[in-house]
């Protein structure tokens, strides 16, 4: 079958164009303000990296065009016209000229010295934070977990009932949100207790890597109040692309009212035992069951994200005080408490997040499900559903044997949704 | 031209059936050498590396290394560098005789060598509990020094197989190339080990 | 392949006595023919069979991979699986494609192109090529063992990769088939070199050289420089494995961050490794093309060397998110920037030499042009990667993976499939029809850049890489159809580029000698070449030797009738005997090896002491290695003389003793 005669080069010339410029354009047509989309910079960290990346466009861009040119035309203006020409006395034999050679070498050495010099810039702006801001930085230490985030806060100090109940001072720990002032510039200490993770908030940073046995670190600032995504972006085993984060940051008041609302140890509702019965209040539990690898977001949500995470700083209200001392008291008998710290609640386990506040956070399991009631069951209901290898399937479910019923999975539900 | 020769009218420096006039075996030998330059550097670099950030807790190199010992150890491996060298000559002069006996020497400085190292490597366990699990210290010494050790080894084995083939009769002047290409890996080894000797043994003095 | 097939004449009682163990194996033709080859050519089709087997497993992987990204949340695969997925599709790419591939044009053109009979160590040769299958073999055995296939990613970071995270033998083979991977290219690498230097024909000066000869001596320095960083990382890796050293045991105060140098020192040569024999391939074809000389033949040469030698350089550019410091972030960042120079000016070589020529849009020249365009747009996002403040956004994510698929696909492959197509005639033979070749081009084009040009966008969204599924709403999804729906169009476009290479091999038409008008050597021989290559071992006048034959035919006539006589006074042609113990050695590493990663320790309650079924199959397996060496030195290099009648037909045949003769 002998290949058409494209007579017509120009339709051929036309249809490979096409064919090129198809693919290249259906490309732009993304959505470039996605939540992790780098074209939406909103700290000055991400922005001075992002008009870096645009100086490498622009010149490069410039270079396609001018050497793609050239490579265009010579395809089109020497072509063999026809099988004749093929045979035909070759063309002279030049060997090359060494005035062109230099002068290409000259520019385009040119071409990357316009690269390096704001590339040098950069490079010291974004190492650390600039010395005049320094006075103004806020300090967190980000940890890096099999698969979630630990934020702490070394400037802060919580509170915790001692033996006495008397409240006596201790680190402010959280976990999968990290919530930071807005319009300062946040010191991040980046630490990690197993392999190499990396910290990325594309929307406010460049990412850095955590890496064992080394102490990076990663600045950033939020220009105004507003809700980020993150991920981490270094492989780190099976859940690696579940393991997400939040960064919120907040205005100056609002932020003291959080770390406030954070510092107080876990919330106890009293419970009254004269009316309704000291019976707890069964919920009718009629919740969703989820697919593996079903999506743990809801699009109401990211309509405005900011405003439901301050809707999240907001008890229920329908909360069962009944129905939560029973789940507090569960906590401690599955033995959450192992590997969970609940300030107030006996609970002290590092292995996992801390939950003191836990209802208070927009995600649960690890920046990966949406904190609403379908969610939290489908976690408590079967981790390993829906995070493969987690820890708390496999060290704490498995190997502690921990069984719910509905009527447990109730009322710890209730115990952590009154955790704001 | 073709290479019928009685002893000594050999040119041992010149080829003619290669381009550049160098034996096929010497260019290979080279160039294998230069990649275990790099193989040992980084085996070095390692070392090196996590001597200078030791992790707190490691026992202090200079409580452990004996520099009388691997001094010792270091003087009769460039003594059996020497026996090498004057056993490639001897070979290229075709003195078959005196070529085994170079070779022997070498052999039996080699392996006082390998057994310097194993003393030591006792020593260090048993006595200075220093082993190759219990500290980084450790597992980057004793990989470094066992790698070396081996291409001692390697290269004890090569020469005792060249020194019985010698006695089959096939190793004449004409196969002098072969003793010389088997020389430069034993002086390779040997100036590694004095690289490793500097920046291992000596490490805190330089 | 008929040609060698046809010199089926020697006789066992022509070799002189000696103990069974140093018979040299005579066979021209059938099984045994092929496992004791040391033929160049041989070698080389045994290579290239190998890497395209592998182009099709490892297209698989990455479909499997494409299919389970085509939406969010998607449950087509699980996530160890997916796992298992891009490691061994990384892997097996660059190891077991493109590496030998570009082996099998060394072996077969090289000698070729600087008119030897061989390469300097044929049994050397031969082992390379054992070493490699048996690399392979022990890199995809998990995917038939309970452990699994590798699954810590192509470039395995400490401490992912140790036995507390990585406590099956996944990685263990991982590790001991990269191994073997690279004592097989090193031990070719050297072969290389030395023919280059040594065996190259009368006036065949080093500026003569074609620049794929050129480019293979680069590459094969970088080959024996830059294998011993990974050498070592991964003795360090497997000693933390099986014995409890601490070199990357946090713990203990191990740093995981010099994994990342020693793999990257290897990992970036790596890459230059995977490229130069592509602009090899392509300063060939595009002359060729042409019909002009290589624009600028010294400065694409030093370009050459200078991307070989800066490309040592610029290894930490795969760890500006690893908090290297401002001062080692900038050096590394302008010496990346630097390296662009020379790759540029061979850019810009390429079209000089288009420019003013007759260009002949063949299908190697089709697959060539494709690589110039691909080739630039991933050199220019490697610019972007190189300001390293910008890097920190694209690294780890879809932007890195956009990159280095351009210019491994669009550089390195196109320029494969372009050689391939090339040099067919002169391997096979026939000719490969231009119908299906040039559709085959367009569609591994278009698939090609629908596959990876989304993914530059996807980079820059926030899509991290090596991630097995994402939300709905992070406006990942267009992208990522469009991109799956591109991976079937390229696995089309492979899928019937191969078609017709095996239809071609059969049943394609054959070709008349030179079917391209070529300009190097290699063109000037029989299709295929005669198990001796050259009658005569040409004098070269002149760059570009055939084409100045070409035009000199009598006074090269004359030149060549005196050789003839010349070289028949010497004794004939040399050729070296076949022998099997690079066979055999390749045997007992593949036992040792699979003792040394496969099987379990010995628990001490069933095997109490030293001996158990892992050391012994791994002494085994090393005695049978080493008895091997031992006899392969013992048999030695002899070889046979042939005499050639006037047609090129062999005449009789003589054996002797390697050391005696001249050639």
């Amino acid at each position: 079958m002998r290949f058409p005669n494209f007579s017509n080069r120009l339709g051929r010339r036309a249809l490979a164009a096409a064919a090129l410029a198809g693919s290249f354009l259906l490309s732009g047509c993304f959505w470039l303000d996605g939540p992790q989309s780098t074209f939406d910079p909103r700290g000055p960290v991400a922005r001075e990296q992002l008009s870096l990346f645009y100086t490498t466009c622009w010149v490069s861009l410039v270079i396609f065009v001018v050497v793609g040119s050239v490579l265009a035309v010579a395809i089109i203006r020497f072509r063999a016209r026809s099988d004749a020409d093929l045979h035909a006395e070759p063309p002279e034999q030049h060997h090359g000229n060494p005035i062109i050679e230099v002068s290409l070498i000259a520019a385009s050495v040119l071409s990357l010295v316009i690269i390096a010099i704001p590339t040098l810039r950069e490079i010291w702006l974004t190492y650390d934070i600039p010395e005049a801001e320094r006075a103004n930085s806020y300090e967190v230490t980000a940890t890096g977990y099999r698969w979630w985030f630990k934020f702490d806060y070394p400037n802060e100090k919580a509170l915790v009932p001692d033996a006495t109940g008397k409240l006596v001072s201790a680190a402010l720990t959280t976990g999968s949100e990290l919530v930071i002032p807005a319009g300062r510039p946040v010191h991040i200490n980046l630490r990690t207790v197993d392999v190499i993770h990396s910290f990325w908030i594309p929307k406010l940073a460049g990412k850095v890597d955590m890496v064992p046995n080394r102490g990076n670190l990663l600045w950033i600032e939020a220009d105004k109040p507003g809700y980020f995504w993150g991920q981490c972006a270094e492989f780190c085993g099976e859940s690696h692309a579940l393991m997400r984060f939040r960064v919120i940051a907040l205005g100056p008041r609002e932020f003291n009212d959080w770390l406030n609302a954070q510092i107080a140890p876990a919330r106890k509702l009293p419970v009254d035992t004269a009316s309704e019965g000291s019976r707890p209040k069964a919920q009718f539990a009629a919740y969703r069951t989820f697919k593996r690898n079903e999506p743990g977001y809801t699009g109401k949500f990211d309509v405005s994200p900011l405003d439901a995470w301050r809707a999240q700083q907001l008890p229920a209200t329908d909360e069962d005080p009944a129905l939560i001392e029973k789940g507090r008291q569960l906590f401690k008998t599955k033995t959450c408490i192992q590997c969970h710290t609940v300030r107030g609640d006996d609970a002290s386990g590092v292995t996992g997040p801390e939950l003191t506040h836990v209802a208070s956070r927009t995600t649960i399991a690890g920046g990966l499900l949406e904190n609403n009631r379908d969610e939290l069951h489908r976690w408590i209901h079967a981790p390993g559903e829906v995070k493969p290898g987690n820890t708390m399937w496999v060290t704490g479910y498995l190997q502690n044997n921990i069984k719910l019923t509905s009527e447990d999975e109730d009322a710890l539900m209730a115990y952590l949704e009154s955790l704001k | 031209m073709s290479s019928d020769a009685a002893a000594g009218t050999i040119d041992h420096h010149f080829d003619p059936t290669t381009t550049t006039g160098i034996p096929n075996k010497k260019v290979l030998m080279w160039a294998f050498l230069a990649s275990d330059c790099m193989f040992f550097g980084c085996l070095i670099s390692t070392h090196l590396i996590y001597r200078l950030h030791p992790p707190p807790g490691t026992l202090p190199a200079k409580e452990v290394f004996s520099i009388e010992l691997t001094s010792f150890s270091t003087f009769i491996l460039l003594m059996s560098s020497l026996m090498m060298a004057l056993a490639v000559n001897a070979i290229q002069k075709g003195n078959l005789k005196s070529m085994r006996w170079s070779l022997l020497t070498t052999i039996f400085f080699g392996c006082i060598f390998l057994g310097c190292q194993v003393y030591e490597f006792r020593n260090f366990v048993y006595e200075k509990h220093l082993t190759i699990t219990n500290s980084i210290l450790g597992s980057t010494f004793f990989t470094l020094t066992g790698t070396h050790g081996l291409h001692v080894l390697v290269g004890v084995i090569w020469l005792s197989g060249m020194l019985a083939y010698s006695f089959t009769g096939r190793l004449t002047e004409k196969q002098a190339i072969d003793v010389e290409s088997m020389g430069l890996y034993w002086h390779f080894v040997d100036i590694v080990w004095i690289v490793i000797f500097t920046a291992v043994y000596l490490l805190e003095y330089i | 392949m008929e040609a060698i097939a046809k010199t089926d004449f020697l006789a066992k009682g022509a070799q002189p006595a000696k103990p069974f163990v140093l018979w040299r194996p005579t066979a021209k033709t059938g099984l045994v023919s092929w496992l004791t080859t040391v033929d160049h050519k041989r070698i080389g089709f045994l290579y290239g069979i190998s890497g395209i087997f592998f182009l099709v497993v490892g297209g698989i992987e990455a479909l499997l991979i494409r299919v389970q990204l085509a939406v969010p949340n998607n449950s087509f695969i699980t996530s160890a699986q997916y796992s298992e997925m891009f490691t061994m599709h990384g892997t097996t790419m660059i190891f077991l494609v493109v590496m030998p591939i570009g082996a099998a044009f060394f072996n077969f053109v090289m000698p070729l192109q600087i008119g030897a009979r061989d390469v300097a160590f044929p049994r050397l040769n031969a082992f390379s090529y054992w070493t490699f299958l048996v690399g392979a073999i022990i890199v995809n055995l998990g995917w038939f063992m309970k452990d699994g296939a590798p699954d810590a990613g192509w470039f395995g970071y400490a401490p992912l990769t140790t036995r507390n995270f990585a406590p099956t033998h996944a990685i263990d083979m991982w590790v001991m088939g990269l191994q073997l991977l690279g004592v097989a290219s090193i031990a070719a690498a050297l072969n290389f070199i030395v023919t280059i230097i040594n065996l190259r024909a009368p006036g065949m000066t080093m500026m003569r050289l074609p620049v794929f000869t050129w480019m293979t001596l680069f590459t094969s320095f970088l080959i024996i420089l830059s294998f011993p960083a990974i050498t070592i990382a991964l003795i360090e890796l497997m000693m933390d494995r099986l014995f409890g050293t601490n070199f990357f045991e946090v713990s203990s105060g191990g740093l995981p961050i010099l994994w990342q140098h020693l793999f990257w020192i290897f990992g970036h040569p790596e890459v230059y490794i995977l490229i130069l024999p592509a602009m090899g391939i392509i300063s060939e074809i595009l002359p060729t093309f042409s019909r002009k000389p290589l624009f600028g033949y010294p400065i694409v040469v030093f370009s050459g060397a200078s991307i070989g030698l800066l490309g040592f350089g610029v290894w930490s550019h795969h760890m500006f998110t690893s908090g290297l410091g401002t001062v080692a972030t900038a050096a590394f960042s302008l010496m990346t920037m630097a390296i662009a120079v020379p790759t540029g000016v061979k850019i810009f070589n390429w079209i000089g030499t288009l420019w003013g020529g007759h260009l002949s849009m063949r299908t190697p020249m089709m697959f060539a042009l494709g690589f110039l365009w691909m080739f630039m747009l991933g050199g220019l996002s490697g610019i972007m990667h190189a300001a390293a403040p910008a890097d920190t956004q694209q690294h780890g994510s879809y932007f890195v993976v956009a990159h280095f698929h351009y210019v491994l696909i669009g550089g390195s492959l196109f320029a494969l499939l372009a050689g391939i197509h090339y040099w067919f005639p002169l391997m096979f033979g026939r000719k490969v029809s231009e119908f299906w070749g040039k559709l085959s081009f367009w569609l591994v084009f278009i698939g090609f850049n629908t596959t990876f040009f989304p993914m530059h966008f996807l980079g820059l969204e926030g899509m991290p890489r090596r991630t097995y599924t994402y939300d709905g709403n992070m406006g990942w999804n267009l992208g990522n159809m469009i991109s799956t729906v591109g991976a079937f169009i390229l696995a089309i476009g492979i899928g019937i580029y191969l078609g017709t290479m095996v239809y071609t091999y059969y049943k394609g038409e054959r070709t008349v000698k030179d079917p391209w008008d070529g300009r190097t050597l290699e063109w000037s021989l029989p299709n295929p070449p005669p198990e001796y290559n050259y009658r005569v071992i040409p004098t070269i006048h002149a760059r570009d030797g055939w084409w100045y034959e070409k035009r000199h035919k009598d006074e090269i006539a004359k030149e060549e009738a005196e050789h003839a006589k010349v070289e028949d006074a010497h004794g004939g042609i040399h050729m070296p005997f076949q022998s099997i113990y690079p066979f055999l050695a390749g045997v007992g590493i593949l036992i040792g090896s699979i003792g040394t990663a496969v099987i379990d320790p010995a628990s001490h309650a069933q095997y109490p002491g030293f001996w158990g079924p892992k050391i012994a199959v791994t002494m085994a397996g090393g005695a049978i290695m080493i008895v091997s060496v031992f006899l392969w030195a013992l048999e030695g290099s002899d070889g046979y003389h042939i005499h050639l009648n006037d047609d090129g037909s062999v005449k009789g045949e003589e054996a002797h003793g390697g050391y005696a003769s001249k050639h």
